[in-house]
């Protein structure tokens, strides 16, 4: 069933504002299984998660980080009279973890409309289409800057410096030798994406026509309603319980 | 036979550097001709591009002088929007002038931008899809095309707009041979329909579609007599 990209939107925005205000570690477990279960109803693939492993230490590292500088409840690891983990902290890092799982799930939403279909629900929106189309071209020109970044780096590698041999400090300021050429290919690149522009008439007149059009069904509204219902529904017990 | 594209006295120097890149050039391009100009590394071949399409002096900025015509009147006189319904560029990196991930869309955003209705839009590509035997890829992502396919998609969002001038700047440099194949028949095809061709390489192989070959040598056009 194929829904509309502002449907899609609606949702995102709603588990979205739910993860950043909710504060309670239930409720925000809660927001993240029904983004779940509403990312797998949209047929998602869960490809992410295989690649999110890496990230795995990292947010070991964010629950320990919170729990060593906020410091709150009782003790569960000291060294050395240096408190390490406690429960606040824990709780604190889990509450960061739940937001950022819920917040990429859902985002993985809108993995099935196409950027136009993206840009056109924003023009419909009434935003400006220099600003709908300047994010989708954004996002489009992610993995080509990531390109350029491995290319600076293999030809770093190229002239016999090998990276996992070195010291931290070393390694960052090898990493600092990549600025510059990378600097250079992205203003390069900008350069040609502008003339590429401006051969297309873009912005030619103020307005503009629009090939596809988008229309919102009672699917559509039904389940923005519903989007807008659950989001009150789970501020209403958070405010309730305190 | 008046020329469709003209330049007369064409000069001109970036702002950072202080010699002219285009010298005093001279150019004539007849309707319905395939002109192919050849040149070594940095000789000003999409310097000229951009001086004949009006990226120079609209976009880029330098030291222009000498005028550039197309149907007899002066490109630094039109603005981009109209230049773009009378000549349309593709040039050497697909990568840069793909701003969608769907080929329809690709080719919808040049009509879109000159507020052409969506009846029309669709006629254009179904037309341009079928010119180009492109049609199977209508709703394919661009970003699994192969460079070649990329290029000819690049080609097809321009035809989009109805050009009747086609100036390809160094568009077979990043290609294979099957690519490079492709592109030589839609250039001919092109001329069948009456389209103008400048095409612009540092390599001869590329060009041999051509119906006159000029050589881009300081900053000038002379005959291409063998090598450059």
């Amino acid at each position: 069933m194929k829904f509309d990209p502002r449907t899609k939107l609606i949702m995102v925005f709603s588990f979205s504002t739910l993860a950043v205000f909710v504060i309670d570690i239930y409720l925000l477990l809660v927001v993240l299984l029904i983004s779940i279960i509403v990312s797998n109803y949209f047929k998602e693939d869960w490809d992410f998660l295989k690649r999110a492993k890496k990230y795995i230490t990292l947010l070991m590292g964010i629950v320990l980080i919170q729990s060593i500088f906020s410091p709150a409840g009782e003790i569960l690891l000291s060294i050395n009279k240096i408190t390490i983990l406690t429960t606040g902290g824990l709780a604190k890092g889990i509450r960061v973890i739940l937001r950022m799982l819920i917040i990429i799930i859902s985002a993985t939403i809108m993995k099935g409309s196409s950027p136009r279909e993206i840009i056109q629900a924003l023009i419909q929106w009434k935003v400006p289409y220099e600003i709908a189309f300047m994010v989708s071209l954004s996002i489009r020109f992610i993995p080509i800057l990531g390109e350029e970044a491995k290319d600076a780096f293999t030809a770093i590698q190229l002239r016999g410096i090998e990276i996992d041999k070195l010291s931290l400090g070393k390694r960052f300021k090898i990493y600092s030798y990549m600025f510059m050429p990378v600097l250079s290919g992205v203003i390069h690149r900008a350069k040609e994406l502008s003339t590429s522009l401006e051969a297309r008439a873009f912005r030619a007149y103020p307005d503009r026509t629009s090939y596809i059009k988008l229309e919102l069904s009672k699917k559509d509204y039904l389940i923005m309603l519903a989007s807008l219902l659950f989001t009150v529904l789970i501020f209403g017990i958070y405010i309730i319980m305190g | 036979m008046s020329a469709l594209i003209k330049a007369e006295g064409l000069s001109f120097s970036y702002s950072e550097q202080n010699h002219n890149i285009l010298d005093n050039l001279n150019l004539e391009v007849d309707e319905g001709e395939i002109l192919a100009i050849l040149g070594l590394s940095g000789s000003g071949k999409s310097t000229l591009c951009y001086c004949l399409s009006g990226i120079i002096p609209h976009v880029y900025s330098g030291e222009l002088s000498g005028e550039v015509k197309i149907n007899g009147r002066l490109v630094k006189e039109m603005d981009m929007p109209l230049i773009a319904t009378k000549l349309g560029i593709v040039f050497q990196n697909p990568e840069t002038q793909l701003f969608f991930p769907m080929v329809e869309s690709e080719l919808a955003f040049g009509p879109e931008n000159l507020c052409i209705n969506r009846d029309e839009i669709k006629r254009r590509i179904d037309l341009t899809l079928d010119l180009l035997n492109l049609e199977d890829k209508r709703n394919e992502n661009t970003g699994h095309l192969s460079g070649g396919q990329k290029q000819l998609i690049a080609l097809a969002s321009v035809l989009t707009l109805r050009p009747n001038i086609l100036i390809f700047d160094e568009v077979m440099a990043q290609i294979d041979k099957k690519g490079k194949n492709a592109i030589k028949d839609i250039i001919l095809e092109l001329k069948k329909e009456g389209k103008t061709v400048i095409m612009v390489s540092h390599n001869l192989d590329n060009i041999d579609v051509a119906d006159r070959i000029m050589a881009l040598k300081n900053g000038r056009l002379m005959r291409f007599e063998g090598s450059l």
